[in-house]
């Protein structure tokens, strides 16, 4: 094989050395396209499953969070509460959702810091209804339930 | 939108949202006559006989009558019909009506069934208390039971079932509150054989059906058992998952408390009624976010003593202490076992003067509503004597502690056929939905069944609840914009169009379709002297 071919056979990049690159461009994605890319490879598996990611994902709609809360003070509540991933899939999707789906939005003069407010206090009853499974039946977990019918448009 | 109208079906929704006021019957009038339902009766019987004079009379009469007789106003239908009756009568000198030997067969005892066609009574309803009570004179023979066909006229009602049920229902609750226990239990049977011809899965149907069971228990004298409290908890539960009513009345509670308890470091809320404390977690997780840093909560949850031993109020205790832990929260719980809320006394719930207190009652205090002595002066005052930061309060915006069985029987059934349609339309997981209509069954059967003492589900409306915490020495606190903000944006998220949110004077009401169904508000104590009595709590019994 001649020494040409090699070389154009070797790529000029090779996203998979430059972590903190893919880091950067998944942190730039949605919901859906970040589990895609969770089932590239194990590395980008590692990077997409990793709560910071998501949390950039449910703060992203906060332009400035108030001073009195800052997005560091919400990580420890939300990562004791089962993190962001799960914040994200329980809650905030279906939020969104429904958010897109509301032309008319007269609830809107609430800010996207409520809306994350709203998800965390509904993240909080999952995680109490999580915690001993004290209710007995498959009931336990489905307070949540009612997010994940679809619209009726 | 406003309240769909009574006559015309094709929906589900059968009821309109209130009960109609007026006198004229719904169904002929959208046919454009004007008739009286107590005149239904008389307009009946003077079709049929005008019916049969003109099948019997020459035609020349008959064709006079179309061409030649002048008919002012059709729309009043009772003088119209008689204006030709008599006119073909005069012409006629025969008696317009054959008196049948059989209609004396109607006002036999009451063992007899019931007149056999069902048309017959459900289109005539207040005049059907008129048939069959012997004692009130009739002025004519009762007409014999008529073929279907010379009633079309009052029963369009083939596809309509549904209202004629709903007739059905308040004739035997009005038998019911007469006394006439013997003819509401055949009336039942009869609905019961009706029921089976119309869908009894969604709609008029399913709520009909409730009111049914609930009714002939009265009849019967049974009753219903009432469920133990981990039954009620689970339907309760249930309940929780499937509608937004119970969660909008948390998360307002919640927003309303953490509102008033702002700036305070210790602080003290008292649950009248713990269920499974799914009201909490999202309490202690915004104290958590709440800037400056969270209080130190203490909760004291009051509940039915559990059977068998288990102390679940403990276990419940132990579940909120586990979720403030995760999220760094000072927590201290407290349960209190009472069977009736009137049986808790103040110093069971160690209030210490210098907290900032907040007491909670998310559809409790109607229950202290009974026959008199009314507990609700005397919880009132001890509450307020506790000189609490807020009280929040949520009831069903509903009228149900009437003296009168039909009013109650009429406005439960208008109000719970628009909370199932409600229910029908924001969930259709099984078993979860039937589970939660099971808890709702609970309360149409106390409301129906049960006098004195055994009835606990008197719903009250807002004013009056303003009225006595007025007198209480109470004055309302305004529920914010965020407690507004957050109820739409939750609503939003059940994923269905119909509820709604609205304001009213600082209170919240969760309505479908402009129905309110769920008022929220909250109260603070007055400044000034305590009410007479207040003060006597504070004493070791």
């Amino acid at each position: 094989m001649t020494r040409d071919k090699e070389e154009k056979r070797r790529p000029v990049l090779f996203i998979n050395d430059h972590a903190d690159i893919l880091l950067e461009i998944l942190k730039r994605l949605d919901g859906r396209s970040l589990c895609t890319a969770a089932c590239v490879c194990r590395l980008w598996r590692a990077l997409a499953t990793a709560d910071s990611v998501w949390e950039h994902l449910c703060l992203r709609r906060i332009v400035s969070p108030p001073p009195s809360s800052p997005g560091s003070s919400v990580r420890p509540v939300v990562s004791a509460l089962g993190g962001y991933r799960r914040l994200y899939m329980l809650c905030v999707r279906h939020l969104l959702t429904r958010l897109d789906r509301d032309p008319g939005g007269r609830w809107r003069t609430s800010s996207a810091w409520d809306e994350l407010q709203l998800s965390l206090s509904l993240f909080c009853v999952d995680y109490y209804e999580r915690l001993g499974g004290r209710f007995g039946d498959t009931a336990a977990t489905s307070s949540l339930m009612f997010l994940c019918k679809p619209v009726n448009v | 939108m406003g309240p769909s109208s009574t006559s015309h079906a094709g929906t589900g929704k059968l009821i309109p949202p209130f009960p109609p006021q007026t006198q004229l019957d719904g169904l002929l009038a959208g046919a454009g006559y004007k008739v009286r339902s107590s005149d239904l009766h008389h307009v009946a019987q003077r079709l049929e006989s005008l019916e049969s004079a003109m099948v019997s009379s020459p035609s020349h009469v008959v064709s006079h009558l179309a061409s030649d007789t002048v008919h002012y106003n059709p729309a009043d239908l009772v003088s119209w019909v008689d204006s030709l009756l008599s006119e073909l009568t005069h012409s006629h000198h025969h008696p317009s009506n054959p008196s049948s030997s059989s209609s004396s067969s109607s006002t036999s005892p009451p063992s007899r069934p019931l007149p056999v066609d069902l048309d017959d009574l459900f289109s005539v309803p207040s005049a059907a208390i008129n048939w069959v009570q012997s004692e009130m004179p009739l002025s004519q023979q009762p007409p014999p039971p008529p073929p279907p066909q010379q009633l079309t006229v009052v029963t369009t009602m083939e596809e309509d079932s549904g209202i004629r049920l709903v007739h059905a229902l308040m004739t035997c609750a009005e038998l019911v509150q007469r006394g006439d226990l013997h003819l509401a239990g055949a009336l039942v049977d009869e609905m019961t054989a009706l029921l089976t011809s119309i869908n009894t899965e969604c709609g008029i149907g399913k709520v009909a059906g409730y009111f049914i069971d609930a009714l002939s228990r009265r009849i019967v004298g049974a009753g219903s058992v009432p469920a133990p409290p981990h039954e009620t908890e689970i339907l309760y539960h249930h309940f929780y998952e499937t509608s937004p009513y119970l969660k909008f009345a948390h998360f307002t509670a919640n927003q309303a408390i953490l509102e008033a308890f702002e700036g305070y470091d210790c602080v003290h809320v008292i649950d009248f009624s713990l269920m499974h404390g799914l009201q909490w977690p999202a309490l202690i997780q915004a104290l958590a976010l709440r800037p400056g840093g969270p209080p130190l909560l203490r909760l004291t949850g009051i509940g039915p003593p559990s059977p068998d031993g288990r102390d679940t109020l403990r276990e419940i205790g132990l579940g909120l202490a586990e979720v403030a832990r995760s999220v760094n929260v000072r927590f201290a719980f407290r349960g209190v076992a009472a069977s009736r809320l009137e049986d808790v006394k103040p110093w069971m719930l160690q209030v210490n003067p210098n907290e900032a207190l907040a007491v909670n009652s998310i559809m409790q205090l109607h229950k202290l509503l009974g026959p008199d002595p009314t507990p609700i002066e005397s919880v009132l005052s001890w509450i307020r004597g506790l000189n609490p930061k807020i009280v929040t309060l949520v009831e069903q915006e509903v009228n149900h502690n009437q003296t009168g069985f039909l009013d109650r029987f009429t406005e439960a059934l208008y109000y719970y056929s628009t909370v199932f349609d409600s229910l029908e339309a924001a969930c259709q997981i099984q078993p979860d939905k039937a589970l939660a209509e099971m808890y709702l069954q609970m309360e149409i059967c106390n409301i129906v069944c049960y006098e004195g003492a055994a009835r606990v589900e008197r719903h009250e409306p807002l004013p009056k609840w303003r009225d006595r915490f007025n007198r209480a020495g109470f004055r309302p606190l305004h529920l914010g914009s965020n407690a507004f903000n957050q109820a739409s944006m939750l609503l939003m998220l059940f994923s269905t169009e119909g509820y709604s949110v609205e304001e009213n004077e600082g209170c919240l009401r969760l309505g479908w379709h402009s129905r309110p169904l769920i008022a929220a508000s909250a109260w603070q104590a007055s400044p000034g002297p305590l009410p007479m009595g207040a003060d006597d709590y504070w004493n070791d019994d």
